[in-house]
């Protein structure tokens, strides 16, 4: 009980906010592709292309916010490369979303070599991070709770706030909703008249606005610096909460708080001796066991799946030959 | 057919071409001659026998991770956890190597077949939901990747470090060595083993009707369905068998190269063979050659450090790029079909 108190306090509660925000950010921009019916495997790569940008483009301008710009203008140069692929081409998503991440992966440590001569990381060389903003009167309100809501860099704000926008933008937009039946019923929009490839362009894009600003979060927010692949994973857990959500803002927003909790309570376990390898592990069991988990609980749709799969079976068993033996 | 298969080559290397004009627009704008950078890869690839043997060394992961890849690719599968199944069956390889001492030979065979076992069983869970449940294999994969990588480290340090070591378990008894090729290079028969793998993987897929069975799943799943595949049993044992040699992969490169696990001791591999594996269409015979170009790129790279202001993660931009326009050229091979089709791969 004793550990619970230190674990669990404002504290904790205001670092799962702070490590909330990237994952909730990506996994809002893969909502658009998600509910574009687009399986987007390459968000690790724009979020980690959108981080270093952030961080180049804030040492040569000398603003955070200009940071900010880069990152998402880098973030979406890949998604634009991935639609074109994906949409355009049509070549197999899973395939171009992983050579994209792969591509993000090299070509940033690349640079970093030629430009700042360092494998590695990136740290001070003048690296402009986020301010954070302290709201008017949330001490006077909220007394030792203030760090609940106050405190944070923009992004984060953005990224909450961006959870009702969202709500709304598939519910009351008509763009929100083209995006919702060119992914559930693709023939249903071309028979309507709705382009497909422009929605799916449109989805790719805001998914990369989305994506470059959790990359800048993470290389200016509350560290600033960037390190070979700092991502570390949280776009694929983005995925994996999109498969389980099914690209819905509220569902998003509950699995990423459960991600966040995991990343800030790792953190924290680690300062209590915890071997720092087991303990860094918790927040890719815990997106693997959601993962399992909400697969399992889906299963009476697969039961339906099974039933109706031997019914076709017992159906063709009467139009095998007579020795019985299945046709192939 | 052999025109088909022509045009099929002769795609593969004008997307190959491609890349590299790409690679090289790239390689001018971090500020370095692509001429002097080929030269160097060149040099550091096939300079001499030494060099030629480096390939080698580096192509054999390589080579292994991509029949892994290309037996799950085949069933329609895409196991994106080859790199968490070679860092668990190197420590499995590695632990039967300094922890139980066997005679020699069997303990090399037990060694490996621990790694084959371990490299199963790490993708034994997401094969059992992809295959039951139809959970994603791509993200569940991926993501048992970071746990492998971090829990063979925390093998290695916290429970069999070696006293005195840095992050790396005793060394293996030599008992359990993979025997070496040649006196110069610590090029072993773990590259023998690929190529048996490799035709082996071919033999398979093209006479057997269970591999007919695996490539009908990938291509056609209703088809194979209905012609009495049973789908699901099959698609978990796919999985299993990709992860076995993934494991496999694991085990050759402790015994034969680093006689230890130590951290970080095969990076990229697993990802290098899934490239490999997409680069020759599933193929195994065709991922002789792909895991050959890309242990030549990786064996050049090492040079490319010493020799030019180029980091070596350059060719990892280069493969790419050869995928991205590889996938690319699906569309202008099949300009014909129609544009309602389904979106997919080329198997």
């Amino acid at each position: 009980m004793e550990i619970l108190d230190k674990l669990v306090n404002v504290a904790l509660i205001a670092a799962t906010l702070r490590t909330t925000a990237p994952i909730l950010l990506v996994a809002l921009g893969g909502s658009f592709t998600t509910k574009a019916g687009i399986f987007n495997i390459g968000l690790e790569g724009q979020m980690l292309a959108g981080a270093f940008f952030a961080v180049l483009g804030s040492i040569w301008t000398g603003s955070a916010f200009a940071g900010v710009a880069c990152g998402v203008a880098a973030a979406l140069v890949f998604a634009l490369v991935f639609a074109v692929l994906v949409v355009s081409f049509r070549a197999n998503e899973v395939v171009v979303g992983l050579a994209l991440n792969i591509l993000a992966g090299g070509m940033t440590i690349s640079l970093m070599k030629a430009i700042f001569g360092t494998r590695g990381s990136i740290v001070g060389q003048g690296i402009v991070g986020l301010p954070k903003v302290q709201l008017p009167g949330a001490r006077a309100v909220l007394g030792s709770w203030a760090p609940l809501i106050s405190g944070f860099t923009p992004i984060v704000y953005v990224a909450f706030i961006a959870v009702p926008l969202l709500v709304l933008f598939y519910n009351r937009t008509r763009l929100g909703l083209y995006i919702r039946v060119v992914g559930e019923k693709p023939e249903a929009a071309e028979a309507l008249g709705i382009s497909i490839t422009r929605v799916r362009y449109i989805a790719s894009l805001l998914c990369g606005l989305l994506a470059g600003l959790a990359g800048a979060h993470l290389s200016l927010g509350y560290i600033t610096m960037f390190t070979e692949n700092m991502s570390s994973g949280r776009g694929f857990m983005a995925v994996a909460i999109l498969i389980f959500s099914n690209g819905d803002p509220l569902k998003v927003l509950a699995g990423c708080l459960l991600f966040g909790f995991a990343d800030a309570s790792s953190l924290r376990l680690q300062t209590f001796g915890y071997p720092s390898y087991l303990v860094l592990t918790v927040p890719y069991v815990v997106a693997l066991t959601a993962l399992f988990a909400l697969s399992y609980r889906a299963r009476p749709k697969i039961i339906a799946e099974t039933l109706a799969s031997m019914q076709r079976l017992l159906s063709t068993d009467r139009n095998t030959g007579p020795d019985g033996k299945h046709p192939l | 057919m052999i025109r088909d298969r022509l045009r099929e080559v002769s795609g593969q290397v004008i997307a190959v071409a491609v890349a590299l004009i790409l690679g090289a627009i790239i390689i001018l704008l971090v500020g370095e001659s692509p001429v002097r950078v080929l030269m160097t890869l060149l040099r550091g690839a096939f300079g001499d026998q030494e060099k030629i043997a480096g390939t080698l060394l580096q192509t054999t992961p390589i080579l292994i991770c991509g029949i892994a890849a290309c037996i799950g690719l085949r069933g329609g599968m895409f196991n994106v956890g080859i790199e968490g199944q070679l860092f668990l069956g190197g420590f499995a390889a590695a632990w039967v190597g300094f922890a139980m001492p066997l005679p020699p030979g069997i303990h090399m065979l037990a060694a490996l077949a621990l790694a084959v076992v371990a490299g199963a069983a790490w993708v034994a869970i997401p094969a059992y939901f992809r295959a039951r449940y139809n959970t994603n294999e791509v993200v569940s994969t991926i993501l048992s990747n970071y746990v492998a990588v971090l829990l063979t480290s925390y093998f290695t340090i916290f429970l069999f470090k070696r006293p005195g070591g840095w992050s790396e378990t005793p060394p293996i008894l030599p008992t359990a060595y993979l025997p070496e090729l040649f006196s110069f290079s610590r090029l072993n028969w773990g590259l023998v083993i690929g190529l048996v793998l490799a035709l082996g993987a071919a033999l398979i897929f093209r006479y057997t009707s269970w591999g007919y069975g695996v490539t009908m799943v990938g291509s056609a799943p209703k088809f194979a369905e209905y012609g009495g595949v049973n789908v699901k049993r099959q698609g978990f044992v796919v999985l299993l068998l990709s992860g076995a040699v993934g494991g496999l992969a694991g085990g050759i490169e402790t015994l034969g190269v680093h006689h230890r696990f130590m951290e970080g001791f095969a990076p990229g591999f697993g990802f290098d063979g899934l490239i490999a594996a997409l680069l020759a269409n599933g193929s195994p015979v065709a991922t002789i050659f792909t895991a050959l170009f890309f242990g030549a790129l990786r064996s050049g790279s090492l040079l490319l450090e010493v020799d030019t202001s180029a980091s070596r993660e350059i060719i990892t931009v280069i493969q790419a790029l050869i995928i991205l326009s590889v996938s690319a050229q699906v569309l202008v091979r099949r300009r014909g079909d129609s544009q309602a089709g389904e979106r997919r791969w080329k198997f």
